[in-house]
């Protein structure tokens, strides 16, 4: 939502509340503060205008940004518009970096004002705070915005690469009907894998297989090229040349093409170091819970351990209670003898 | 995959290039054909290198022997060429031309290029010999080798912490039942203190 200046709204409200609640001693006041609010609008008003400008930029740029968006989902295999998209790529990109200037000009300028009259009444430290909100805002809208940007552009590369690759499978049928390779060794070999040494999908068959088609596409393509008309008129230099070019050209892929795919090796490394971390991490708590049961398990043994001493205590003193039970035990189970004993006693 | 032999030499577009220094590797070779071989390789690398125009790099095909060769043109006019099997890698080969013109440019002086028997340039024995194992020698192909052992080694790193996770899981239900058991353990040792207090 882009800046809107109310200032006119509000001091449209403050006339109407004037008006209503007319209290004669008050309105000195109330023309005053108006009077203050008025000298400072000065210097407020050109922060916002300022602030409002970028705004209005950002929206606008979101709007191109969209339409950018929608040339690039297009998937078509002849339709492709690349002069538009290019042209509206660059138009956005120096939009976005003006919109970054501005913003940083509007920081600057509120550090500016924040130095000169550093007001320490709470309106002014609103005021402060109300600026630097609005630039955080700005800047925030700005960084939504270019990251929506760079999606579309990794939306565009990847279709670009798969028309890229569907139009190399159709060039790639009649390259290899038509195409002969003479013996002739002046001509390219057609050996162009990144590492050169065959090994393609050992570990990471991603990167360097999917470098390696494009690459032959080219290749065939201009060597059907040069292959007819070299068997038309006995080829001449300038296919040779371009040959060659083509050869510089693949050489120099090859290099780009072998660093990409230790570029894709290290962030797979650092992946899988992520994903190691997390699984140690998690098994960090389990280990955690085996502790808590280890010290449990050694205080329940400990503390049965205590009672089972106890009762053996109780137990080894009570013994001569024990005499007392097996006495009365033996009076009951001889009982005439000794109750007459007793009896009589 | 071998190095048959590398070269650097004085290539004006007039025409007709002069070898100023050379290093071979023929052991691969019986000793009787070295001679021949040794020809054979320096009348290709003229021709290969008289036919390769200024600025360009060029890969040519001869029976058992494959040809880089890079005419690096400017201000002394060199170009290098290497003389390889059919299986050394191209993108490698051709870093190592670069790699031997900077290396002379940088040590022989532009004066000595009319009088070839005076160059001394030992150091490209050295390339000839490191770079009989371009996995080695090359930046980029080592560098990925190391990073493929580094992800081996981080594969077997991984699974085993797998196990270790499996063990610890083993672990935690073991001790959840020997907790279990030794609080019946305890509470038992308790019943029996205060059940038999009869006497």
């Amino acid at each position: 939502m882009p800046i809107q200046d109310r200032t006119n709204e509000f001091r449209a409200c403050v006339e109407s509340i004037r008006n209503r609640s007319a209290v004669p001693p008050r309105t000195a006041e109330a023309k005053q503060r108006l009077l203050q609010s008025h000298g400072k609008g000065g210097a407020k008003s050109e922060f916002s205008r300022m602030a409002s400008a970028i705004g209005k930029d950002i929206s606008s740029t979101t709007i191109k940004l969209g339409k950018l968006a929608q040339l690039a989902k297009r998937k078509t295999l002849f339709d492709d518009r690349p002069v538009e998209i290019s042209e509206l790529t660059f138009i956005i990109k120096q939009d976005i970096a003006g919109i970054n200037r501005q913003i940083a000009a509007l920081q600057s300028y509120v550090k500016q004002c924040n130095a000169q009259g550093s007001s320490k009444s709470s309106e002014g430290k609103q005021i402060d705070e109300h600026n630097h909100n609005i630039v955080m805002m700005l800047q925030s809208k700005l960084a939504t915005t270019s990251m929506s940007f760079k999606d579309v552009l990794e939306v565009r590369t990847q279709n670009m690469k798969e028309s890229k690759d569907r139009t190399e499978q159709f060039m790639f049928s009649t390259a290899s009907a038509a195409h002969q390779t003479p013996p002739n060794s002046l001509l390219l070999n057609g050996r162009h894998d990144p590492m050169g040494d065959g090994s393609l999908g050992r570990l990471n068959g991603n990167g360097k297989g999917k470098g390696r088609a494009p690459q032959n596409g080219d290749v065939l393509a201009l060597d059907l090229d040069s292959a007819e008309e070299g068997n038309a008129q006995n080829g001449g230099n300038p296919f040779m040349q371009m040959q060659l070019v083509e050869q510089q050209d693949s050489y120099i892929q090859s290099r780009s093409t072998a660093i990409e795919s230790i570029e894709s090796t290290i962030a797979e490394l650092g992946q899988i170091f992520t994903q190691l971390a997390n699984m140690v991490a998690e098994q960090r708590e389990t280990v955690q819970r085996i502790d808590a049961d280890t010290i449990d398990i050694a205080s329940n043994v400990g503390g049965a351990q205590r009672e089972l001493l106890k009762y053996y205590a109780s137990i080894s003193s009570n013994r001569w209670l024990m005499l007392k039970v097996f006495g009365v035990l033996i009076v009951f189970t001889s009982p005439p003898q000794f109750l007459v004993f007793i009896l009589v006693s | 995959m071998k190095i048959y032999s590398l070269s650097v030499l004085l290539a004006p577009p007039s025409g007709s290039s002069a070898v100023l220094s050379t290093s071979s590797d023929l052991s691969s070779f019986s000793f009787y054909q070295r001679g021949s071989v040794a020809e054979f390789l320096t009348f290709f690398t003229k021709t290969v290198v008289e036919r390769t125009p200024q600025g360009q790099r060029q890969s040519v095909e001869e029976n058992a022997y494959t040809a880089h060769v890079y005419n690096r043109g400017g201000a002394e006019q060199l170009a290098a060429i290497i003389v390889t099997d059919h299986e050394y890698p191209v993108r490698p080969a051709f870093s190592l031309l670069t790699k031997v013109l900077d290396d002379f440019a940088a040590k022989v002086p532009q004066s000595s290029f009319s009088n070839p028997s005076s160059i001394s340039f030992p150091e490209i024995e050295n390339y000839v010999k490191k770079y009989q194992d371009p996995r080695q020698a090359d930046a980029i192909m080592r560098v990925q080798q190391e990073l493929d052992e580094t992800k081996i080694v981080l594969h077997k790193t991984i699974e085993s912490v797998l196990q270790r996770g499996e063990k610890l899981d083993n672990l935690v239900e073991r001790s959840n039942a020997l907790s279990t058991q030794s609080k019946m353990f305890y509470k038992t040792a308790k019943k029996q203190n205060s059940c038999c207090v009869i006497m």
